[in-house]
């Protein structure tokens, strides 16, 4: 695809480039699937939710090719009734409603407008309620609400469909942050909805190609937009719940006769869980979790003929979620909370079994709401947090006397500190028994931290110019240098390294891989008894941080 | 006198076998298309050796029904009363087979097949107290009484360079909640009703090593202790050093991972296991 030039503004839009908009969501869309299917916390069905709404749009824009005709109705019907013919999952029928809405506000148009757009998403999004019986909160639906609202204000402002479609996409954005508050399951499982997430993806690709950034696309990637809360790692609450799901059945209904979605609707309403019936006169796909798949199928079969028709055991499905969950999930009934940034960082965390994390760390201390809430959404009732850092551990221990649940501070100062203090839980132990475990580890880490100076100083015997680097042991400073290695050599050298084993160096976000591995190569050859361990912490300010144990 | 039976996966080392009547019947291990007695046919060291070297996964494979019967009989001939302890059935299918090995036996004794619901020296130290109250005159039910009772007092730990032996094996049980860290660490595990359990991590072989140490250092009231090496007698020996002040080192069994276990578990483990009073 070429990068087109627009000049001034363009009142109306072909078919063609309704087609172009959709093509490029579904590319961008491609990119991100993996990164949806991760986002997913219900144990069933939409396992992959990415890859159902990427299947869904690849069916739609497949009918969108071969249309009758390139006028924008054309498009618009035959999208619809790909993206219904291909839906898959809650997300793919709910995305394929959107379509149908588009279709229905563009019958008989040649061309649309900024303005027709904005009331075919709120078509959409009317029809998509309307698909279930029982709308949830916190899902696609309220970001496809929302983000129709925001495109009929901004109709307001502007005719032009690229301002309408910018003021579309952020509130969209805004609308997936959010989905945490709304929907508990997503908020302990620490997760974003990622139905929503998958459409704010297609909007945001339609964006891309209204705005002419076809081709710089290849080198981006969409961005999986962080929650408005803390984050919590996945231990979704439901493990317990143990009653089973039957079958999930799918199918797309073909009448013989002209066929009512309403009712249908009617019809299947008490005959199973998570119903969804959509479509019209000729073709309606069906949704629905039931004990007896039978049944429905042979009601359908009395209506029309069937096609891809898909019945899945859910408690098998269900099993496998369980034993996956059970191998995530913290053992006994502890909770750990931990202060940490940096996304490597972050995964060292989540490797090591924490509950929860708190974003923060140097120069981005959270508050103690924010410590609250994270303690608040795990479910264990007893808590350990591990602050890691010097200035959050006052505000850490304001969190027991604002709870019900039992909170006990191990005062970590940095991150190799909590890494041992986590690395000392003990399975078998109790609470407060952990907690002392915990507070003892601290003290068998070093910890060497080499940060840049923000501005001149000077400490003791050292004078430290603006941007040297700097190295601390243990929150002491030891050294400055005008390189950040250079400094931690240096740092390395004066530790006592008799009796360590095990030299873990993080490297952050603004050091290179390489430049990191020249420092293992020299431990390596100075310190032949010593392991090391390089990880990309990928933290900011500390250009490393390394652990001597 | 009471004839105790146990199978190759207790690690009681033949010396001690021999000098307590325990009478051992051994596994299989395969590589591939070989089939060896396990440490009949294969000595630990060499399995080791072909653990390591062998691109072949190997496999393990309890004996039949027969195998257990003839055993069976074969002892009969000289006691009236067999007790036979086995591996966790959990773990493996041993039980079960030595269960149905008692219903094909040709003569006729009385014999108590139990579940040791451990392994390694764990269920090494149950027979171990088992054959040594036969010696002292104990009749079935008393031994058997004694082995119900070591039971739940058995602890046996377990500490690993990798869990990815374990987790191809499939005998991990709860063990996986310590898959997957991104640092290099060594993972604790225990047996506790039967299955592998998660105790915790360390994040250098000594520190774990250490650790076996504070555990064994927990239990006020030691009966028996072994420790145990797979490829390296040399941590084993200073464990036992290490031991020393808890439990007389001269009391403390020294013994090698079995074969079948190392098939399971990888070729760096180091075991410790300790029966309370």
């Amino acid at each position: 695809m070429q990068k087109r030039e627009r000049v001034g503004r363009v009142a109306s839009w072909s078919g063609q480039e309704l087609r172009g908009m959709f093509t490029t969501a579904t590319s961008w869309l491609e990119k991100s699937a993996p990164d949806i299917d991760a986002l997913n916390v219900f144990p069933v069905p939409d396992g992959d939710c990415g890859t159902n709404m990427l299947l869904t749009m690849r069916s739609a824009m497949e009918e969108a090719y071969h249309a009758s005709d390139r006028n924008a109705s054309a498009v618009a019907q035959a999208m619809a009734r790909g993206a219904l013919m291909g839906a898959r999952g809650n997300s793919g029928v709910i995305l394929s409603q959107i379509f149908r809405g588009l279709a229905r506000e563009l019958e008989g148009r040649k061309s649309f407008s900024g303005h027709d757009f904005a009331a075919a998403m709120a078509e959409g999004a009317i029809l998509a309620y309307k698909a279930l019986t029982r709308p949830v909160e916190g899902t696609i639906l309220t970001v496809a609400r929302e983000a129709s609202f925001a495109a009929q204000s901004a109709c307001t402002q502007s005719e032009d469909l690229l301002s309408i479609m910018e003021a579309t996409v952020k509130a969209a954005r805004d609308s997936v942050a959010n989905t945490p508050a709304l929907l508990p399951v997503l908020r302990q499982a620490g997760v974003v909805d990622a139905g929503g997430q998958g459409l704010y993806v297609v909007l945001e690709g339609a964006l891309q190609y209204l705005k002419g950034e076809v081709e710089e696309m290849q080198y981006r990637r969409p961005q999986v937009v962080p929650s408005s809360m803390p984050l919590v790692s996945r231990i979704p609450s439901a493990i317990e719940k143990e009653e089973p799901y039957g079958y999930c059945t799918e199918f797309v209904l073909e009448g013989r006769k002209r066929l009512s979605p309403d009712k249908i609707r009617k019809r299947l309403d008490n005959k199973g869980q998570c119903l969804i019936v959509v479509g019209d006169e000729d073709l309606v796909h069906i949704h629905i979790h039931t004990f007896d798949p039978g049944k429905i199928i042979h009601y359908a079969t009395s209506l029309g003929m069937i096609h891809q028709i898909k019945v899945q055991n859910m408690d098998d499905q269900h099993k496998d979620y369980i034993e996956m969950t059970k191998a995530q999930a913290p053992p006994a009934d502890i909770a750990t909370v931990a202060v940490v940034s940096g996304e490597g960082l972050t995964q060292v965390f989540r490797s090591l079994g924490v509950t929860a994390i708190v974003p923060g760390g140097q120069t981005m201390n959270p508050s103690t709401r924010e410590l609250l809430q994270a303690v608040e959404s795990v479910p264990q009732e007893r808590v350990i947090i591990l602050p890691n850092n010097r200035n959050i551990i006052l505000t850490a221990r304001q969190v027991p006397g604002l709870t019900s649940k039992k909170v006990e501070v191990v005062p970590t100062e940095t991150i190799p500190q909590g890494v041992t203090a986590l690395l000392s839980f003990n399975y078998d132990a109790d609470f407060e028994t952990n907690a002392s475990l915990m507070g003892e580890a601290i003290s068998t880490v070093k910890t060497v931290e080499v940060a840049r100076a923000v501005r001149s100083t000077s400490i003791g015997d050292l004078k430290i110019k603006r941007k040297q680097a700097i190295g601390f042991i243990d929150g002491e400073l030891t050294s400055v240098g005008d390189s950040p290695e250079e400094v931690l050599w240096d740092v390395l050298l004066r530790l006592d390294t008799e009796g360590s084993e095990v030299i873990t160096i993080y490297y952050g976000k603004s050091t290179k891989r390489s430049t990191a591995e020249e420092i293992v190569d020299r431990v390596h050859q100075q310190y032949p008894h010593l392991e090391v361990e390089l990880i990309c912490g990928g933290q900011p300010h500390y250009h490393y941080i390394a652990s001597v144990e | 006198m009471v004839k105790i039976v146990t199978d190759s996966v207790s690690d009681i080392p033949a010396e001690v076998a021999k000098e307590l009547g325990i009478t051992i019947i051994p596994l299989y291990v395969r590589f591939g298309s070989e089939v060896y007695l396990d440490r009949v046919e294969l000595s630990t060291e060499d399995f080791y050796r072909k653990l390591t070297s062998s691109r072949i996964f190997p496999t393990t494979a309890a004996p039949g029904p027969g195998e257990f019967a003839e055993v069976y009989d074969k002892l009969a001939e000289e006691t009236e009363e067999i007790l036979a302890i086995y591996v966790s059935s959990k773990f493996s299918v041993v039980y079960e087979t030595a269960l149905r090995g008692k219903e094909q036996m040709k003569r006729k004794c009385r014999i108590e097949v139990i579940d040791s619901l451990s392994g390694i020296m764990g269920e090494g130290l149950i027979a171990i107290a088992a054959a040594k109250e036969a010696q002292r005159g104990a009749n079935l039910d008393q031994v058997a009484d004694v082995v119900r009772r070591a039971i739940p007092k058995t602890h046996v730990y377990m500490c690993f360079d990798t869990l990815e032996y374990l987790r191809r094996g499939g005998r991990i049980g709860r063990g996986r909640a310590l898959f997957g860290s991104m640092l290099r660490v060594n993972p604790i595990l225990r047996i506790k009703d039967g299955a592998a359990h998660p105790v915790g991590r360390a994040h250098s072989r000594a520190k774990a090593i250490e650790k076996l140490y504070e555990f064994a250092k927990s239990v006020t009231n030691i009966r028996e202790l072994a420790v145990e090496h797979a490829t390296t007698p040399g941590e084993a020996e200073a464990l036992a050093q290490r031991l020393n002040p808890i439990f007389p080192r001269e009391r403390i069994y020294i013994s090698t991972i079995d074969p079948v276990v190392g098939a399971h578990v990888g070729p760096h483990v180091i075991g410790m296991a300790v029966l309370e009073r």
